[in-house]
């Protein structure tokens, strides 16, 4: 379980400071999540795919939500593209050490990861493979918890702390109904209210809000290849009998972390495919990060240069490496195009 | 028929709406040859750049996708016979759709269809309604007088959608829901083929902004916004948003699967005020659909009260009253009562006044006697709604003849007139299961054209398609090509007379594949093949999405994908080719609806 620094929350200054690791947290979910989707080919395992890309775009729409209060209360994002192999900011794991995040192909270690990332603070435990109850740190926080903190915090805040209409990122060109203006307090709190929800589901169900699977039980049904149904037992739920239909044989050959892979010695198709990822990544950053400070028509430009990142993905995943029974996926190595984001 | 019995589950929510509005305009697009108006010497940016510029004038989403995607929708309610109940442990569950929103008649608004893989209603693993498509959702009973407080673009309008999906393509999971368990013990019987999904669209909204108006200021200032987004480059849709009630219930054999086949009442107001509506006698019991009918008249969408609308059975004149078969009071068609039950209400019939609606046409007019909707006993409705045929070739088409929402017997006449022209251009009679058949033939050079259907002996041509009376088909004929097929299969051909088409209209392609990069073309040779197959044209990733590709292109373009590229290099040159002649009064016609 990924668990969060908390510290005193007193200051608006704190509260951005705070909402900035939340967008970090959101941001960083992406790349692992993506890596492992990209993996798998297009027409096989579908149902995991399908489940991968539904978290994804509700991380991405929990990202710009987060903006979305941040700006409220005066704040100005700033994403932090992160490194990986490496750690979501402020991110503890479940021994009380930073959790390594990792780029993996679809596997079990890949949802072990995200199963890591997305747990809630008591995962409903159904019949069939009970999960192990976690230790909390004693200055850490489940990311639910965080934004319990942080909702608290907003709440106390006076009616002229907001401001109304700053660039706020709505649903007008994408994910319709999801994303929406925080101009007052309680925008804020339904903005929470989902971002927990979708994340965690509520404490006695596997649902989020919406009535669909929140993001670790996504994660779970991948994980044990098994759905998660709805049966007549004390905890309303039990793995399967119905399988997912996960073949973990059915992805590419992607070797894991291509960030610390050394690409000069691959060809040079490898090393051109790597470098067009590279700046598709580069350019979504820049331009999120200029829709997220209020530049119109930016958030365009970063959907399509992350469709471009896709196209450059599966060239790169059907690019041989030097052992030719191997390919990389997207490194999601930053490198500014326009002095966007910060480093 | 169909969905007016119980048990049937409710669903309401939200659609957007993503079409990409170029080939809406034939100064862009030319359905009969079905290519983008590309100008000699024109190139595809500088064609891009002029549909931005036509932004302002009313083409509002030169990025859109065709995408049509269900939000914040999940099940309402149900009705097992006893009313509307909302604790039904299916009742919240998500409900998921995603289809491409297509026109058969590009320029017009009466034969929109939209192609999809699957409903979802519900989520796996949890009660649930799992449906594969085995045939596309069709549009019609388009009402443009729906609600004349929302006149932007079509926000004035509403639709009804529908299609159906037999047994072997659903998958049921009642679990603890009473209402699934009852829809799964009603499904099993013989006569039952599968299920019906039909849903109501309505209110839309445009430029996420409910108060704009045609011709506004406001409107023209979110055009330019667009307009300067647009410019900015990236990929910049601007869905619009509608408001979806919908049900689904029983889909029993002879009953059409893609627009209601039950009794149907026909608008009857001047200025067709209320829409068409349609009922179905069970027994005791008279269920409408008024789900496409009553207006809204605000930005509250409260519902245009009549007064008490009261259902009458009629003598054959269509004034004596027979039976007084109920009445229906404000608050069971106001918003909240259209809401619970998607438009659908029940009346409860005596046995004489039931007797009496079972042969008689049933009218429903106001308290003081107005007309307002009146029952037209045979209805002769197409099974190809939209059918696309290639230039040179027929296909056979059935029309199902129906009396008072049953089949008809043999004997009765069918008689096809030309929409445009309101000639006859055949007839042919029912046979024992009430269908009559028809050769449906192209035309030459490529066109749309829609044809109305009348039942009955005696036919009169009617005035004009009226998609609010008239049941009506559209055939669209893709031209041969036969000069492109014969080109040389270079990438220079292959661009410019088949790819160049889409790479013009559809910018949103470069989030998928780059049309005008050789190299990315050939990568995705199997992969386009596949999406272009006319054996998944029904597939909601089908290439084309517009469902335009004359079958010249796709010889061409197979015979490129086929070739190695060093050989497709040393092609000669394509000889020269005839411009099209662009079909004149069609463009005018078009012109005059902008």
């Amino acid at each position: 379980m990924i668990r969060l620094e908390l510290k005193p929350l007193e200051t608006i200054q704190d509260a951005w400071t705070m909402l900035e690791q939340a967008i970090g947290v959101e941001f960083g979910t992406l790349p692992p999540y993506l890596y492992a989707m990209f993996s798998i080919p297009p027409g096989q395992n579908v149902p995991s795919a399908s489940r991968i890309k539904s978290v994804l775009l509700q991380e991405m729409v929990h990202m710009c939500l987060a903006c979305n209060i941040l700006n409220a209360i005066g704040g100005a994002p700033a994403l932090k593209p992160p490194s990986y192999p490496g750690f979501l900011p402020g991110g503890i794991g479940p021994d009380g050490k930073p959790l390594k995040i990792r780029l993996l192909r679809l596997s079990r270690e890949a949802m072990k990861q995200a199963m890591d990332i997305e747990e809630p603070v008591d995962p409903l435990d159904f019949p069939d493979a009970p999960l192990e109850a976690l230790a909390a740190g004693p200055t850490a926080v489940t990311i639910g918890e965080f934004y319990a903190a942080l909702d608290a915090f907003l709440a106390t805040l006076p009616g002229q702390a907001w401001k109304s209409n700053r660039n706020q990122i709505t649903d007008d060109q994408f994910f319709a109904g999801q994303l929406f203006a925080v101009n007052a307090y309680p925008d804020a709190h339904r903005a929470i209210s989902i971002i927990v929800s979708e994340g965690e589901g509520a404490k006695d169900t596997p649902l989020d809000f919406q009535d669909e699977l929140a993001h670790f039980y996504r994660f779970s049904e991948i994980y044990r290849d098994k759905v998660l149904t709805k049966a007549k037992n004390k905890q309303g739920y039990q793995w399967g009998p119905r399988k997912l239909g996960v073949d973990w044989t059915k992805v590419f050959p992607c070797i894991p972390d291509p960030g610390v892979h050394d690409f000069s010695k691959e060809p040079a198709e490898a090393q051109a495919a790597q470098a067009a990822c590279n700046l598709a990544y580069s350019r979504m950053v820049d331009a999120l990060q200029s829709a997220m400070t209020g530049t119109a028509g930016q958030l365009g430009v970063a959907v399509r240069a992350m469709f471009d990142l896709r196209l450059a993905a599966q060239v790169a995943l059907r690019t041989p490496l030097r052992d030719p029974k191997l390919v990389a996926g997207p490194a999601f190595v930053y490198t500014p195009t326009s002095g966007g984001a910060s480093q | 028929m169909s969905v007016l019995e119980t048990p049937r589950i409710y669903f309401r929510g939200e659609i957007a709406w993503d079409p990409i509005t170029t080939n809406n305009d034939p100064d862009f697009y030319n359905e009969n040859t079905a290519e983008s108006v590309i100008s000699p010497g024109e190139t595809v940016q500088a064609y891009r750049e002029s549909a931005i510029q036509a932004v302002p004038t009313g083409l509002w989403n030169p990025h859109g996708t065709h995408r049509s995607i269900f939000f914040d929708t999940e099940i309402s309610g149900a009705d097992l016979g006893a009313g509307t109940i909302t604790d039904d442990p299916f009742v919240g569950s998500p409900c998921g759709f995603l289809g491409m929103l297509v026109d058969c008649e590009p320029y017009g608004a009466w034969s929109s269809q939209q192609f999809f893989d699957s409903m979802q209603f519900g989520i796996a693993g949890g009660c649930q309604i799992s449906c594969a498509r085995t045939m596309r959702a069709v549009a019609r009973y388009i009402n443009f007088v729906r609600n004349s407080h929302n006149r932007m673009i079509a926000g004035v309008g509403s639709v009804i959608w529908q299609t159906s999906f037999p047994k072997a393509a659903l998958q049921l999971d009642a679990h603890d829901s009473p209402a699934l368990i009852a829809l799964n013990k009603a499904i099993a019987a013989k006569d039952v083929l599968g299920l019906t999904v039909r849903w109501n669209t309505y209110r839309t909204i445009y430029y996420d902004n409910p108060c704009l108006r045609n011709g506004s200021a406001a409107t023209a200032a979110a055009a330019a916004a667009l307009e300067a987004k647009l410019n900015e480059g990236g990929f910049q849709p601007n869905p619009a948003r509608g408001l979806v009630v919908g049900v689904i219930g029983l889909w029993r054999k002879s009953e059409p699967a893609q627009e209601p086949g039950d009794r149907a009442l026909l608008a009857a107001l001047p200025g067709e005020v209320v829409a068409s509506a349609f009922a179905r006698l069970d027994r005791d019991r008279l269920t409408i659909d008024l789900g496409n009918s009553i207006p809204e008249v605000d930005e509250l969408l409260s519902k245009q009260d009549f007064g008490d609308l009261k259902a009458v059975a009629v003598a054959a004149d269509g004034v004596t009253v027979l039976a007084k078969l109920g009445s229906l009071d404000y608050h069971q068609y106001d918003r909240n009562s259209y809401e619970r039950a998607s438009g659908i209400v029940t009346l409860r019939l005596d046995a004489k006044a039931a007797k009496a609606a079972k042969g008689a046409n049933i009218q429903i007019r106001t308290g003081d006697g107005v007309l307002v909707l009146a029952e037209q006993a045979l209805r002769a409705l197409p099974t190809d709604h939209n059918l696309y045929l290639d230039e040179g070739k027929s296909a056979q088409s059935f029309i199902q003849v129906f009396k008072h929402g049953a089949p008809v017997g043999a004997g009765t006449l069918v008689t096809i007139y030309d929409g445009n022209s309101l000639a006859s251009v055949g007839s042919a009679t029912t046979n024992s299961s009430g269908v009559a058949a028809f050769t449906m033939s192209s035309i030459a050079g490529g066109a749309v054209e829609p044809y109305i259907l009348v039942a009955g002996p005696n036919p009169v041509a009617p005035a004009q398609l009226d998609p609010q009376t008239t049941p009506y088909m559209y055939v669209r004929t893709l031209p041969a090509d036969a000069a492109t097929a014969a080109l040389p299969p270079t990438w220079d051909n292959v661009y410019a007379k088949v790819l160049a088409n889409w790479n013009a209209m559809a910018p949103c392609m470069d989030n998928w594949l780059r049309l005008n990069d050789e190299a990315q073309v050939r990568a995705y040779a199997p992969v386009l093949k596949q999406l272009t197959d006319p054996g998944n044209f029904e597939a909601y990733r089908f290439m084309p999405v517009t469902r335009d590709m004359t079958p010249g292109e796709r010889t061409l373009l197979y015979a490129f994908l086929d070739s190695a590229p060093a050989a497709a290099l040393e092609m000669a040159e394509a000889p020269a080719q005839k411009p099209r002649l662009r079909n004149l009064e069609k463009m005018s016609r078009a012109m005059r609806s902008r």
